[in-house]
């Protein structure tokens, strides 16, 4: 059982005034830290076209390492380029998930086309910064993980993991569209591939993660880590249909795994829930759990997916 | 080479197809029987939006390619479902025989909002001589790779020994400007090998060297192995103002390899070329090249890609 205390909204896009593609949504936190201070990515927007239709961008807030509350920096400029037309992250990067690698930090994205039936699809790309992750360019035009026969569509929400000499992509994808009131909703689950090199991947072609509220339950953000001698997961699941409601909304759950493959589900053991009132007391998702100076935290979205910004829980207690 | 035109075998426009296609008959493929030959095409249907959706049809011909005795009165294989790789059509459907089982390898189609167009390689199989075919998932077998953006298509594969061999084409850019109502693509052929003909792994490179110009477009290679070398047919075209323009719309290319990895373009022995004034008098495209009851044939399309049918040619010499 984790017992999470929560710190509160740590960031907030809609009290940013002067940066144009960070008007709304602050998604997907991932982190990358530092002697000093500690880089948070997250995927975030410029108000809709009139059409209504949002691009995301990626970028970064820096916090204070010994007040990881105060924020001391944030990116000047998206730290990716939306792709060529035709090319499979033209309209999105998001989300995006950080590495060190040598001098290198290399960025698993998630890039989004615009579809005609469906209104979009993803792949997961892959990029790589020289100055300390401050702008990224892109290894080669189109996506590093793709479609495959079990495997359709909306490839999505990489995280990448280094354990043992290997390398992990834990990652969405899709397994069916459902209409519902004239939209076209994807249903997605966790899946993973392993690397020698980062670059050529093998997935594994299974499921990591039972379903839990449904059987057309969307699965995202699996976000794993090693602690007291196993793996954990945490992710986020919601019903397949009314999920912008507070109701069948975005959840946190939880897993464990003695090999990175073969996972038990336990959502008892999250140590998390929504607020009673606030920011996140609606939905929660996309956690992201990473360590620093012998304290676990966890990273999260609030109501409606992140459109109010990232919050910070610490983990107070933990037992198998 | 030197091909004999027998001149057009099949037109859509004469026949009821199913799935209430019209028009179109594109890339042929033939698959050989003891007493016939099966012709699959790619045909065309009108969405309610007036939007062509593609689908695949096939003949039954005679072994003189002058009688058909059959024309395909089901559906032989459905469209993608929502979301997926061929939702919107089929083209072409390359088949290849491979023990008791036919192979479909598909070229399917799914449209896009700022190109009109994605493409990615399937596989459906038949177990019923090519009269109905099952995917063996949702998915593509071949697609986007991080130096192949998008339009991975125009499959053909052939078993070698043990190795399956697929050429097919993919996207190197679209093309923006002001001229263009349309974006325009610009493609190439490649090559990928496989031990299963379900897993494959790319070269990673253009195999055939352009002729007219780095914008040229290459698409639907198909190989044929005869007097211990390996013949590509393939055609090509100008990137822009191809479609009614007879000077720079598709014409037949040819390349020869010893050992599967060079190719060497020679075009002036490709030994087929556009008529005067006939069905194939504009252009030349989508070749089909296959063995039958020991002599060559190519089946190939006309003017407008295809919409009045296509023809053959038997190989002299």
């Amino acid at each position: 059982m984790f017992k999470w205390k929560k710190l509160g909204r740590i960031f907030n896009p809609l009290e940013i005034r002067d940066i144009e593609w960070m008007k709304e949504f602050a998604q997907a936190p991932s982190v990358l830290i530092f002697d000093k201070f500690i880089r948070v990515y997250f995927s975030c927007r410029p108000l809709p076209d009139e059409n209504g239709q949002y691009v995301s961008y990626a970028g970064y807030v820096d916090l204070n390492r010994s007040n990881l509350s105060e924020i001391v920096n944030i990116s000047k400029n998206p730290v990716l380029k939306l792709g060529e037309p035709g090319t499979f992250d033209e309209f999105g990067t998001y989300p995006t998930s950080v590495i060190k690698n040598g001098n290198d930090i290399l960025a698993y994205y998630g890039g989004w086309t615009r579809c005609e039936s469906v209104p979009f699809n993803v792949a997961i790309g892959l990029a790589v910064s020289q100055d300390n992750g401050t702008t990224f360019n892109k290894v080669g035009p189109g996506p590093i993980l793709s479609y495959s026969p079990e495997e359709p569509f909306v490839l999505s929400g990489p995280k990448i993991r280094k354990f043992n000499d290997l390398w992990y992509l834990y990652y969405i994808s899709g397994r069916k569209w459902i209409m519902a009131d004239g939209r076209a909703e994807p249903v997605y689950k966790i899946r993973m591939a392993t690397s020698s090199d980062g670059k050529n991947w093998i997935k594994i072609n299974k499921d990591l993660i039972d379903s839990k509220v449904e059987e057309d339950e969307a699965q995202a953000s699996p976000d794993v880590f090693f602690y007291q001698e196993r793996y954990h997961m945490f992710f986020c699941y919601r019903y397949s249909t009314s999920f912008r409601s507070k109701e069948k909304g975005y959840r946190i759950g939880y897993a464990y795994s003695k090999d990175l493959i073969n996972w038990i589900r336990d959502d008892t053991k999250v140590g998390m829930d929504v607020s009673e009132e606030g920011w996140d007391s609606e939905m929660l998702a996309y956690p992201h759990v990473f360590e620093i100076d012998n304290s676990i935290y966890m990273l999260y979205l609030g109501n409606q997916v992140g459109r109010h910004g990232f919050g910070l829980a610490k983990l107070e207690s933990y037992k198998p | 080479m030197n091909w004999k035109k027998l001149g057009r075998i099949f037109d859509p426009t004469k026949y009821k197809l199913v799935n209430n296609c019209m028009e179109f008959a594109q890339s042929p493929q033939a698959l050989v029987f003891d007493d016939f030959v099966r012709i699959y095409f790619s045909t065309r249907q009108k969405d309610k939006n007036g939007k062509y959706l593609s689908h695949i049809s096939f003949i039954d011909i005679d072994k003189n390619f002058e009688n058909i005795i059959n024309v395909s009165s089901k559906t032989v294989i459905e469209l993608g479902d929502l979301g997926c790789f061929d939702e919107h059509g089929i083209f072409p459907l390359n088949i290849v025989r491979d023990k008791d089982k036919v192979l479909g390898y598909i070229g399917g189609w799914s449209r896009r909002v700022s190109v009109s167009v994605e493409t990615s390689i399937g596989l459906a199989i038949s177990s019923d001589n090519g009269l109905t075919f099952k995917r063996i998932g949702a998915g593509p077998v071949l697609s986007s790779s991080l130096y192949e953006p998008f339009l991975v298509g125009d499959p053909f594969v052939a078993i070698y020994g043990n190795i399956y061999h697929m050429w097919y084409i993919y996207g190197t850019k679209w093309i923006i400007s002001k001229t263009n109502s349309t974006p325009e693509r610009v493609y190439k052929i490649g090559h990928a090998t496989s031990k299963d003909g379900v897993a494959w792994q790319k070269d990673g490179r253009r195999i055939i060297s352009n002729k007219l110009n780095p914008d040229e477009c290459q698409a639907l290679p198909t190989v044929i192995k005869f007097d211990n070398r390996y013949h590509m047919f393939f055609c090509y075209r100008q990137a822009t103002d191809f479609r009614k323009n007879r000077d720079r719309g598709y014409r037949i290319g040819y390349a020869f390899s010893e050992d599967l990895n060079n190719w060497i373009r020679d075009d002036d022995n490709a030994g087929i070329d556009v008529s005067t004034n006939d069905w194939d008098s504009d252009m030349l495209c989508y070749p089909h090249v296959f063995h039958c009851d020991s002599k060559i044939y190519m089946l190939y399309n006309g003017n407008e890609f295809g919409r009045y049918g296509f023809g053959l040619a038997v190989l002299k010499s």
